[in-house]
C-alpha cells in the first residue's frame, strides 16, 4: 500500500512542479510582454510631453509649427532608428500603446511620457545660441530635473534622414552626453582635492606667484592665458583669475601628493590612467563618465591635466552633476532625470520620479568651501553679465583640436532657494561666433525664473 | 458502475456546452469567408462527441472521467487546429484524433489486467527492440521518421507507452533477485537500464534529443517504484546521490553535446531572430499580442511560422484565442493526470504504470511550453493532443488509454481466493 500512496506523491510532485513552472511563466509573459511587442514589428507608440504639457514627441501625421522639435531632436530623438541614445530611443517600450489586457491600441492610445524639461527655456537656449555650437545643459539640483538640454547643431525630426549626408558632424548627439575637454572648469576638481587633502586652512595660507608662465620641475612651461602674469595669487585669486601657473604649481606642492588628488577624482567619478571608462544612466540614456591621465605630480601632462587641458575628457552633464554637490553643500551630487512619470495605455500615471542622491564625493564642508569661492567670483566678475542673480561659476577654455580652436565653458550654480539651477554650457570654437557661455547663462536663467 | 466519476449524462452536458461555446466563439468573433466552414467544423465536433458519448455505453467501466476528459481535450483540438490562420475543418487531425480514441480503447483493453500484460512481457522488450532495429535500419540517414508514402511515422514515439510497461510490469520481479558474480541483481532493472541507455544513445545518433528527457522521466519514475517496492523508504542518501549523478550527466551531455544543440540550449532568442530564436521569439511575439483574451479564432499570424501546430502550438493557441484558453487546454490535460489521486490505483502495477504515464506527460508538455516560451531550451515537442502528429497523437491515445486502465482493473482470481468466496456464500 505504500508504494501506491508513493505513486500519488511522485504524480503531485510531477504536476506541482508542472504548474509553478505555469505559474512562473504566466508572471513572465504578463510582465515582459512590452519587451516582446517591443521586437515586432508593430509598434503604436505615443507621445513625450515636456513638464508643461507641450508635446517634445510625436509619432502621429500631426502637423507642428516649422522646427517645433529641433532644439529637443538630438535629445528627445525619435524612433526612426538613426539616433539610438535618446529618450525616445531608449524607453520605445514605455511608450507603446501597449498592454497584455488592451492588445496593441491603434487608436486613442495614451501611453506617454512626461519629461521634466522646460520647452520654453529649452527652445530660448536653442535660439540664443544663433549660428553657433555647442551644448547647454541645466537641471534642478534640489530635485534632479533636467530642465535644459541643447546641443546644436541639432536635427528637425520631421523632416526625415534622407539628407542624412549633410548633417554637420555631432547632429545626431547630443553633446551634453559626451567627453570634451573642460578647460579651467577642470580646476573646481583640482580645488576639491585640494581641499580634501591639505584642508581649507592649508590651502588658504598658500600662495604662487604667477609671471605670465611656470617653468615646472620637470623643465616645461606653463603658460598662463594672461602673458604679463597674474603676480602673488592666492586660492581665491587663482580660481577668480583662471591662473594656470598657480595650479601647476599647487599640483607640484609637496603637502598634495597626486594619490590624494587621484583618489578623489576617482570618488567624484574619473577614470584615472588605466581605470576602465564607464557610462552612467539617465533614464535609459547614457552618458559618459569623466576620464584623465595622472601619473607625476612634476609631468606636464599631469600638471596640464589637472588644469582641463590635454586628455581630460568630462561630459558636460557631469560637469553640470558636481554643481549640485556643491550648491548643495552636501558633496553628494543630486542624480539628474529626465522623465517626470509615464502613463500606460489606459492613461494611469506611474512610475513617478524620486529624487535620488549619489554617494558623498567629497565632504560637505569642501562643498561649503567651493561653493564660497565660487559664489565670491560669480559675485566679483558675472554679476554684469548675469545680471540679477545670485551665480556661483568657474569659466574654462579648452584647447581642442590640436590647439587649433577653443572652446568656452561655463559651469555654475544659482544661490537661491526658489530657482536651485545647476548648469554647464558650452559654446565650440569661441573666437568665431560673437555669442558669449555668459550670455547663454543669462538667456536660460530668465527663461527658467521667468 | 459510476463509483468515481460524475454522473455520465451530467458530463456529456458539459463536453456538450464547452465544444458549443468554442464553435461559438469561431462563429461570432472567428476568421471565416463562408459560414458553412463553421458549420461543418460544428456538426464534426458535436458529431464526434455524441459518437464516442454512445460508443463508450458498450464499455463497462469503473469510471469515465478520463473518457469524458480525453473526448473534451481532443475535440477542443480539433477545434483549434481547425481556426488557425481561417476557420476550415482540419480533416488529417480529426482522423488522427479517432486514431487516438481507438488506440485510447486500445490500450484500456491491453493494460486493465495486472496478470495478462506480465504474461506478456516479453513482448514488450521484444517490441522495443524492433523498433529501435525499424529506426536503425528503415529510417533516413541518422533519422527519426520512417516516411510510407503519404504518411510519416516516428518509431520512437512507440516506445515510450511501451517502456512505461516494461517498468510497470518489472515492479514486481524486483524480490526476485539472482547471484550474478558477487552481486544480487534483477535481471528486469539490468535489462531496462540497457534499453533507456540504448534510448538515449539512439537519440543522440539521430540527432534528436527533444524526447530525451520524457523517456528518462519515465524510466527514473519506474526506477522509483522497483527500488522501493513493496515498502522500503525513500533513502535521502539514495535521492542525492540519485540527483547528483543525474546531474553530473546532465552536464557532461550539455558540455560535449553537438554543436547545433548548444547552439538551441545557449541561444540568445532576441539577438537571433532570424536564425535559432525564430520560432521561440515570434512565439512570445504572438503571445503578446494576443494578450488574455486573444486576436479571435482565424486572426492570427503566427500560422505563418514553421511548427505552428506542433512544436509552437501554445502560441498559437494563445495569440487567437488569448493565454486564457492556453491555459485551460492545459488545465485539462492537467485534470486527466490528477485522476489517479482522487481514484488511486489498487495495485502496484497500476500505481507505477499511472505515476510514468504522469510523468512522460508533464514532462514533454513543459518541453514543449516552457521551451517555447523560452524558459528551458527548445527542443522541438509535441504537447499531447493539442499538437498535430499522428505517432504522438496515437502514442498519447494509447498511453492515455493504459490511464483509464488503471481507474478500471482487473484482478484475476486466485483458485484458492475463489474457493473461499464461494465457501463463504455457502456459508451465508
Amino acid at each position: 500500500m505504500k508504494s501506491i500512496n508513493r505513486s500519488r506523491r511522485i504524480i503531485t510532485l510531477f504536476l506541482t512542479l508542472f504548474i509553478a513552472g505555469m505559474i512562473a511563466l504566466v508572471i513572465k509573459l504578463r510582465n515582459e510582454s512590452s519587451f516582446y511587442m517591443m521586437n515586432s514589428d508593430k509598434l503604436v507608440l505615443g507621445k513625450v510631453y515636456d513638464r508643461n504639457g507641450e508635446v517634445l514627441f510625436d509619432d502621429s501625421d500631426t502637423q507642428y509649427p516649422e522646427g517645433h522639435f529641433t532644439d529637443v531632436g538630438n535629445i528627445i530623438g525619435d524612433a526612426k532608428g538613426q539616433m539610438t541614445n535618446t529618450l525616445v530611443s531608449a524607453n520605445l517600450e514605455l511608450l507603446n500603446n501597449y498592454g497584455f489586457e488592451q492588445g496593441l491600441v491603434t487608436e486613442n492610445g495614451k501611453s506617454a511620457i512626461y519629461t521634466t524639461i522646460d520647452h520654453f527655456a529649452n527652445q530660448a537656449v536653442f535660439n540664443a545660441y544663433g549660428n553657433a555650437k555647442g551644448s547647454a545643459v541645466a537641471y534642478d539640483y534640489k530635485t534632479g530635473e533636467i530642465l535644459v538640454c541643447v546641443s546644436l547643431p541639432s536635427p528637425d525630426v520631421t523632416k526625415g534622414y534622407a539628407n542624412i549626408a549633410d548633417f554637420e558632424t555631432g547632429t545626431l548627439i547630443s553633446k551634453n552626453l559626451y567627453g570634451t575637454v573642460p578647460g579651467s572648469t577642470q580646476k573646481i576638481s583640482t580645488l576639491i582635492s585640494a581641499i580634501e587633502v591639505m584642508g581649507a586652512d592649508a590651502l588658504f595660507a598658500k600662495s604662487f606667484e604667477c609671471t605670465g608662465q611656470y617653468i615646472n620641475k620637470s623643465g616645461e612651461i606653463i603658460k598662463c592665458h594672461k602673458s604679463s602674469g597674474h603676480g602673488v595669487q592666492t586660492i581665491q585669486q587663482a580660481v577668480e583669475n583662471s591662473c594656470n601657473p598657480f595650479f601647476a604649481q599647487l599640483v607640484e606642492d609637496d603637502s598634495l601628493p597626486l594619490d590624494g588628488i587621484k583618489n578623489t577624482y576617482r570618488k567624484m567619478g574619473y577614470a584615472v590612467n588605466e581605470d576602465v571608462k564607464s557610462r552612467f544612466s539617465i533614464d535609459g540614456i547614457l552618458c559618459e563618465k569623466a576620464s584623465t591621465t595622472l601619473e607625476n605630480s612634476y609631468d606636464f601632462d599631469t600638471q596640464w591635466g589637472c588644469i582641463g587641458q590635454g586628455d581630460t575628457l568630462v561630459s558636460p552633464v557631469q560637469l553640470m552633476m558636481w554643481q549640485s554637490a556643491i550648491a548643495n553643500a552636501t558633496g553628494k551630487m543630486t542624480m539628474p532625470h529626465f522623465i517626470d512619470h509615464i502613463t500606460d495605455v489606459t492613461g494611469k500615471a506611474k512610475d513617478h520620479a524620486v529624487t535620488q542622491f549619489s554617494e558623498e564625493i567629497f565632504a560637505p564642508s569642501t562643498a561649503q568651501t567651493v561653493k564660497q569661492i565660487m559664489l565670491t567670483n560669480g559675485n566679483n566678475n558675472y554679476s554684469a553679465s548675469i545680471e540679477g542673480y545670485s551665480v556661483g561659476v568657474k569659466s574654462g577654455t579648452a584647447q581642442v583640436k590640436n590647439g587649433q580652436e577653443e572652446n568656452s565653458l561655463l559651469v555654475g550654480f544659482v544661490d537661491s532657494s526658489r530657482h536651485s539651477i545647476a548648469f554647464c554650457i558650452l559654446i565650440e570654437n569661441k573666437n568665431n561666433v560673437t555669442v558669449t557661455t555668459e550670455q547663454i547663462a543669462s538667456v536660460m536663467l530668465d527663461a527658467l525664473c521667468s | 458502475m459510476f463509483k468515481n466519476g460524475l454522473s455520465y449524462f451530467a458530463s456529456a452536458v458539459f463536453v456538450l456546452v464547452a465544444h458549443s461555446a468554442m464553435l461559438l466563439n469561431i462563429f461570432v468573433n472567428g476568421n471565416y469567408s463562408d459560414v458553412n466552414s463553421v458549420v461543418t467544423l460544428s456538426a464534426v465536433v458535436i458529431g464526434l462527441d455524441l459518437a464516442y458519448f454512445t460508443a463508450m455505453l458498450f464499455f463497462k467501466q469503473m469510471t469515465y472521467s478520463i473518457d469524458f476528459l480525453l473526448i473534451l481535450i481532443l475535440n477542443m483540438s480539433v477545434i483549434f487546429q481547425s481556426s488557425f490562420g481561417g476557420v476550415e475543418l482540419n480533416k488529417k487531425h480529426l482522423i488522427t484524433c479517432i486514431t487516438a480514441l481507438v488506440a485510447c480503447r486500445g490500450g484500456y483493453l491491453l493494460c486493465r489486467n495486472h496478470r495478462f500484460i506480465q504474461n506478456k512481457k516479453k513482448y514488450i522488450f521484444l517490441a522495443i527492440g524492433a523498433l529501435v532495429i525499424a529506426i536503425v535500419t528503415l529510417t533516413g540517414s541518422r533519422s527519426m521518421w520512417i516516411n510510407l508514402g503519404p504518411v510519416s511515422v516516428q518509431p520512437s514515439e512507440f516506445i515510450k507507452p511501451l517502456l512505461v510497461l516494461g517498468c510497470a510490469t518489472s515492479v514486481m520481479e524486483q524480490q526476485r533477485k539472482h547471484k550474478l558474480l558477487c552481486f544480487n541483481v534483477v535481471y528486469e532493472n539490468i535489462a531496462l537500464f540497457f534499453i533507456i541507455a540504448l534510448i538515449c544513445g539512439l537519440q543522440w545518433w539521430c540527432r534528436d534529443l527533444g524526447s530525451l528527457p520524457t523517456f528518462v522521466g519515465i524510466y527514473i519514475c519506474g526506477l522509483f517504484f522497483r527500488l522501493c517496492y513493496p515498502k522500503a523508504k525513500f533513502s535521502k542518501k539514495a535521492v542525492i546521490v540519485g540527483v547528483a549523478v543525474l546531474g553530473a550527466l546532465a552536464i557532461v551531455a550539455v558540455k560535449y553535446a553537438p554543436s547545433y544543440v548548444q547552439d538551441r540550449l545557449f541561444v540568445d532568442i532576441w539577438s537571433d531572430k532570424t536564425g535559432n530564436g525564430y520560432q521561440q521569439s515570434k512565439a512570445l511575439i504572438a503571445i503578446a499580442e494576443g494578450g488574455w483574451l486573444g486576436k479571435g479564432p482565424g486572426f492570427g499570424e503566427l500560422h505563418n511560422v514553421f511548427a505552428y501546430d506542433n512544436d509552437i502550438v501554445f502560441a498559437t493557441i494563445s495569440e487567437e484565442w488569448g493565454l486564457i484558453y492556453a491555459i485551460m487546454t492545459v488545465i485539462a490535460i492537467l485534470v486527466i493526470l490528477t485522476v489517479p489521486l482522487i481514484n488511486p490505483p489498487r495495485s502496484y502495477y497500476h500505481a507505477s504504470l499511472s505515476a510514468c504515464i504522469c510523468s512522460a506527460f508533464t514532462v514533454q508538455m513543459a518541453l514543449n511550453i516552457f521551451g517555447s516560451c523560452n524558459m528551458i531550451p527548445f527542443t522541438g515537442v509535441t504537447i499531447p493532443f493539442i499538437s498535430t502528429g499522428g505517432s504522438s497523437m496515437v502514442t498519447s491515445g494509447f498511453m492515455i488509454g493504459m490511464l483509464s486502465a488503471t481507474q478500471s482493473p482487473i484482478f484475476k482470481k486466485t483458485k484458492n481466493k475463489k474457493k473461499s468466496s464461494s465457501g463463504r456464500r455457502a456459508h451465508n
